[in-house]
């Protein structure tokens, strides 16, 4: 498996990342399945409801994914994925990740946020037993013209 | 009819519908009907026990039936129902939250005032490493330290697994055991000691040897596994455990005035043991401590960066030694650092592994080779002479060349010089065999018998025919020709 993101995209997750810092964020990644690939048309930056250890943890509103799925349904996309920052720390899942990873078919985008600057994103997917990340190829592909429109 | 909303990621099981018509009146119904319409759903939403997975929430418009009445939460054909997932995530190894984390009693937060005072730690950190257990595979020269920081620090529960008696020779470097605990097994001796360090830790004593058969029963029950073995089938053994669960494993070993330190965590990206080294070396050929020594400090100062590295995966602060191989030179006092690749050809934790089980170790590592081909017992003897044996031969002024393969500081703790004995080092050994007599008879023996099956080797290829292995090397000698003899 892969997926598929824009620059663009890669720019959003990393000032989200920056923007929280110290604390984690979070988002979903909207986008269509092609083949192989995960296609990512969009991301969707969402707010941590977390209330404690918001500088290592994160969580996204069970309602904000109901309406990201309704929203991505209504432009013909759906929800192939989920983002979230790593502060002071490496783009590679912690155990934590692991045991609230919901789906195996989805891609797992970490950006590492240092001292306020984010760095590397990289990408995972859950291994279908679930004793594991293995890490997919992120493809970073040109903006389309439709999409840099918007 | 009702409708329940699939998520994105599980429509493939759905026959790629955003929405499933369903019957009943309940929530239960109403899922009981969409599996049976879609039964491929079920394995993703529900445990082996029929349980909706723990990310799987169930809404009815905006609800959460958790709070409603869950599985009888009762819905009408105008509901919107959705399956949503919990998305949660975080950095750090640990998997609990903060609000199921135990508290401090007044004596445990003034034992820990240093630890809480700091902003890594604090009350959350200090209850994070109290919620924490982990597994010490040795109470030895790693397992000393590593107990009484470990347990100082305030970690929950420890698990010790080790069936040695504590001997004069451990006491140089393994300070978690005294003078007057020589005789008694190690396990006691550390509880006794760690005990005393700290009171509110819960000790699980395993007075066994960790093996294929019990590995995994032992390392589920923890979450942070450590590494202080001295051989290499336990140190598979404990990886592979570590990996097929899921478990960081804290690796360190010594060797003289060299140490190693990593963490092999897969799970969180990292390689493991077997990426480092697919295959243990020959028997024989890497000495152990036992053989070759080890500065009585230098457990000390490894022993505690694996202390370090728990703590800090418990915490989840700072950047850990995952992916990272530490090297550590006494005699130069330098740290250097290499870095591990995953192996993606990993038998164990690579893209397609084969390694799914536990393995038999000693086969592995060369412990207990395939039954020789054709061999008699007589044959199967000879090549080895016991203690006992090469003294009455001796006795009865029969010529014999005993040749001693050990190190120079060896020779010089206790020798077999007063029956001509002639010291050749192992390492020496291929060069200097042609100072032997192929016609004469010949003795080789080491410490315990390892190093001189080697030289066994190397004299049977150059053509020596009369050639036998000292067995047990001369500590067997001290115990049962001279017990005058001093042991190392």
């Amino acid at each position: 498996m892969a997926v598929n993101v824009t620059k663009q995209h890669l720019d959003e997750i990393r000032q989200h990342g920056e923007r929280t810092f110290p604390e984690e964020c979070g988002g979903l990644l909207l986008g269509v399945l092609e083949g192989e690939t995960r296609v990512i048309k969009e991301t969707l930056p969402l707010e941590n409801i977390r209330k404690d250890s918001r500088h290592n943890r994160v969580e996204i509103s069970p309602l904000d994914y109901a309406k990201a799925e309704r929203e991505a349904g209504k432009k013909g996309l759906g929800v192939w994925g989920y983002y979230h920052s790593h502060p002071n720390h490496p783009a590679i899942p912690s155990g934590f990740d692991l045991d609230h990873a919901p789906f195996i078919e989805w891609s797992y985008l970490i950006v590492s946020v240092r001292d306020g600057a984010a760095q590397e994103v990289r990408a995972w997917t859950v291994r279908e037993d679930r004793s594991q990340f293995d890490e997919e190829s992120l493809l970073i592909h040109e903006a389309t013209p439709s999409s840099t429109k918007n | 009819m009702p409708k329940i909303a699939i998520p994105t990621a599980l429509r493939r099981y759905a026959n790629e519908q955003a929405a499933v018509t369903v019957e009943g009146t309940t929530i239960k119904e109403a899922l009981a009907s969409m599996t049976a319409q879609f039964p491929d759903l079920q394995k993703h939403l529900f445990d082996g026990e029929g349980k909706l997975r723990s990310f799987v929430n169930v809404y009815v418009n905006d609800e959460d039936i958790r709070y409603q009445q869950q599985d009888d939460t009762p819905i009408s054909d105008n509901d919107d129902i959705s399956i949503i997932p919990s998305i949660a995530g975080g950095s750090g190894a640990e998997s609990r939250a903060a609000d199921a984390l135990p508290d401090l009693s007044k004596d445990e937060i003034a034992r820990y005032a240093r630890h809480l005072i700091m902003p890594e730690v604090g009350m959350e950190g200090q209850r994070k490493l109290k919620a924490a257990s982990i597994l010490l595979i040795g109470t030895g020269g790693l397992g000393s330290p590593l107990g009484l920081y470990l347990a100082a620090a305030g970690i929950g529960r420890l698990g010790l697994v080790d069936f040695d008696v504590v001997d004069k020779s451990n006491l140089q470097r393994q300070i978690i055991h005294g003078t007057k605990d020589v005789g008694r097994p190690k396990i006691q001796s550390a509880k006794d000691r760690i005990g005393d360090v700290n009171p509110h830790v819960q000790i699980d004593s395993y007075e066994l040897a960790l093996r294929s058969e019990n590995a995994l029963d032992i390392v589920k029950e923890y979450d942070v596994i450590i590494d202080g073995t001295d051989n290499f089938q336990t140190r598979y053994l404990a990886n592979d455990a570590s990996v097929l669960l899921g478990k960081p494993n804290v690796y360190g070993s010594i060797f003289r005035f060299d140490g190693q330190a990593s963490v092999f965590h897969p799970a969180a990206g990292g390689p493991c043991y077997r990426c480092l080294y697919p295959e243990p070396p020959p028997p024989g050929l890497v000495p152990s401590c036992a053989e070759g020594g080890v500065l009585g400090i230098l457990p000390g100062i490894i022993g505690v960066i694996q202390a370090t590295e728990a703590v800090k995966l418990i915490l989840g602060e700072g950047e850990p030694l995952i992916g990272r191989l530490l090297l550590f030179d006494a005699l130069k006092m330098k740290f250097k650092e290499l870095k591990l690749r995953k192996n993606p050809d990993c038998p164990l934790c690579g893209t397609n592994p084969t390694i799914k089980e536990l393995i038999d170790y000693d086969q592995f590592c060369g412990i207990t080779p395939p039954a020789p081909e054709v061999k008699t017992e007589a044959a199967a003897d000879s090549w080895e002479i016991t203690p006992t044996q090469l003294k009455a031969r001796l006795d009865k002024g029969d010529k014999i060349t005993i040749v001693d393969v050990r190190e120079i500081n060896e020779w010089h703790i206790s020798n077999l010089e007063d029956y001509g004995s002639t010291l050749i080092p192992l390492g020496e050994f291929q060069a200097r065999h042609s100072e032997l007599n192929p016609d004469d008879e010949i003795v080789v023996h080491c410490k315990m018998g390892g190093r001189s099956a080697k030289a066994y080797g190397i004299l049977k290829n150059a053509g020596f025919t009369k050639i036998q292995n000292l067995k047990g090397g001369i500590l067997a000698w001290a115990d049962e020709v001279d017990n005058s003899m001093a042991k190392y």
